[in-house]
C-alpha cells in the first residue's frame, strides 16, 4: 500500500478510528484499489509507531464493514465487490458527522426548522446546480 | 505469558503512603501505560511488583502466582535510575546478563547498542544520562522476556532515540510480549499504549483503553442566557463527571454520550453548544487536577 496513512496520536480522535477513516477515504478516492494488499498489522504498527492491537482493531472493523478481507496466512486485501458500496458509505459517514455538528450549532443559536430548510435549500442550489 | 494482577497494593514509608490501595490488572500481550505526576507512586509500584520493595499490604501475582526467583527469567526491567556499575564497560554488562539469563541474545544486544551508537568498550562512568538509559534498554530488549517493565525508558534520550525505543516496544508487543511502562511523554503513551492507568498520590484515579477514553470523554461547552441561569439537574447527570462554570460559560466533562449531553445543555437554554475532543494529555490533566477553585465548579470524579 502506498504510504497514504498517517495518524495524529495527539488528536482527540481514537487512533483506530483515524486508521479506519483513512483506509475508507483511500478506497473512496481510488488510492486503494480492489484486490490491493494492505500491510500486515505489525508492519503498519511499526510504520505508524502505534500499538499493534490498535491496528488489529481497525482491521477487524474494516473487515466487519466489508471494506477489506483477511485470509489467514495471505494477509488483508481491499475487497473487490465491496469497494463501490464502502466508498459511498464512507462518504455518507463523513457527511452525516459534519451535518449533525452543523445542525446542533444552528439549533443552539435559536434557528427554527423552517430557517434551516431555507439555508439548506440555498446551499444545495449552490453546490448541486445541475440537479435543480 | 503473564497476566499480572496487582491487588490492594499499599506501600508506606513512615506516615507517608507512596502507594495506597492500588488494584490493577494487566492482560497478557497488552502494552500498559502508567501515568502520574512526579511522586505519584509509579516507581514504587514497579519496585513492589519486582520485589525490590516490600509491600506493606496487598499482593502482586503473575498468572495467579506470587513472584518467585524463576519469574525473573521472564521479566526484564529498565529502572528509572541507572543501575550500571560505574567501573564496568558496556560490553561487560552485556556479558554479565548473558551469563545470568538463559534466553539472553548477546548478538541482539550488540545490534541494539550499535543502533543507539554506543561504544561497548566505554565504561559506564563515561556515559551520559541518555546513553545509560539506552544501555539498559538494549540489555532489557535482548532478554527475550515475556514481560517488560520499563520505568521512563526514554528518559534523557534525544527524539530520534526516543522514537527508536517506541519502535522496539511495538516490535516486542507484536510478538506478544506484555509491556508495562511509565513515561512523562504523554505522546509516547498515546502511541504505544493500549491501556492506561493514571495514579495520583498513590491512588488509582483513572484506567481504561486509550482509544475508548478518547471516544467517550469529551467536553460539552455552551453559553448560558445569563450568569445566574440554573443548571437544573445537569450537574447530577451520571454522564457528567465535572461541571466547570465561569460566568455564562459552562464546560462539562462527560464520560459517555456527549451528543446526548449537548442536547440536554441546549434544552437548558444554552447557546453555542459544542462538543470538544480530548487528547490523552487533556484526559490526564483532568484526572489529576483538582477542580478550578476560581470557578463555580462541581467536581464529581473520584476513583472508579
Amino acid at each position: 500500500m502506498p504510504a497514504v496513512l498517517t495518524v495524529d496520536p495527539r488528536s482527540g480522535v481514537p487512533i483506530y478510528l483515524q486508521i479506519i477513516e483513512q483506509v475508507k477515504r483511500s478506497v473512496a478516492l481510488g488510492v486503494l484499489q480492489a484486490g490491493e494488499q494492505l500491510p500486515t498489522v505489525k508492519q503498519l504498527a511499526l510504520d505508524l509507531t502505534v500499538n499493534p492491537n490498535t491496528v488489529a482493531r481497525a482491521y477487524r472493523e474494516l473487515e466487519r464493514d466489508s471494506v477489506i478481507e483477511t485470509s489467514p496466512g495471505r494477509g488483508s486485501f481491499v475487497r473487490g465487490n465491496g469497494v463501490a458500496t464502502s466508498a459511498r458509505a464512507a462518504a455518507s459517514d463523513v457527511a452525516r458527522d459534519v451535518l449533525n455538528a452543523a445542525l446542533r450549532e444552528v439549533k443552539s443559536v435559536g434557528l427554527t426548522r423552517g430557517d434551516v430548510r431555507e439555508l439548506v435549500d440555498a446551499a444545495l442550489d449552490r453546490w448541486f446546480p445541475e440537479e435543480q | 505469558m503473564s497476566t499480572i494482577e496487582i491487588s490492594h497494593l499499599r506501600k508506606t514509608y513512615g506516615p507517608y503512603a507512596a502507594v495506597d490501595d492500588l488494584s490493577l490488572g494487566v492482560d497478557s500481550g497488552t502494552v500498559f501505560g502508567l501515568l502520574g505526576p512526579n511522586g505519584a507512586g509509579k516507581t514504587t509500584t514497579f519496585k513492589c511488583m519486582l520485589g525490590l520493595a516490600r509491600a506493606t499490604a496487598g499482593s502482586v501475582t503473575y498468572d495467579g502466582k506470587p513472584l518467585v526467583p524463576q519469574t525473573f527469567e521472564r521479566i526484564a526491567y529498565v529502572p528509572e535510575r541507572s543501575v550500571l556499575y560505574e567501573w564496568m564497560t558496556v560490553a561487560e554488562h552485556v556479558e554479565m546478563n548473558r551469563r545470568a539469563f538463559t534466553k539472553f541474545d548477546a548478538a541482539r544486544a550488540g545490534e541494539l547498542l550499535t543502533a543507539f551508537q554506543i561504544d561497548p568498550r566505554k565504561k559506564a562512568r563515561a556515559l551520559s544520562k541518555g546513553m545509560r538509559t539506552a544501555v539498559m534498554v538494549a540489555v532489557a530488549f535482548a532478554r527475550n522476556a515475556d514481560l517488560l517493565i520499563l520505568d521512563e525508558p526514554t528518559s534523557g534520550l534525544d527524539p530520534v532515540n526516543q522514537r527508536h525505543v517506541l519502535s522496539l516496544m511495538i516490535n516486542e508487543a507484536a510478538r506478544g510480549c506484555t509491556i508495562i511502562f511509565s513515561s512523562h511523554q504523554i505522546g509516547q503513551v498515546e502511541r504505544a499504549a493500549e491501556q492506561i492507568a493514571v495514579i495520583d498520590k498513590g491512588r488509582l484515579v483513572l484506567k481504561g483503553a486509550v482509544d475508548d477514553l478518547k471516544a467517550d470523554r469529551k467536553i460539552v461547552e455552551g453559553i448560558l442566557p445569563d450568569a445566574n441561569a440554573a443548571l437544573n439537574g445537569i450537574a447530577d447527570d451520571p454522564r457528567i463527571l465535572r461541571a466547570d462554570r465561569a460566568e455564562r460559560i459552562v464546560r462539562l466533562l462527560v464520560n459517555r454520550d456527549a451528543d446526548g449531553v449537548a442536547t440536554l445543555l441546549g434544552s437548558a437554554g444554552a447557546a453555542g453548544v459544542r462538543v470538544v475532543d480530548l487528547n490523552l494529555e487533556d484526559i490526564f490533566l483532568y484526572a489529576v487536577s483538582p477542580a478550578d477553585a476560581t470557578a463555580d465548579v462541581v467536581a464529581k470524579e473520584t476513583a472508579r
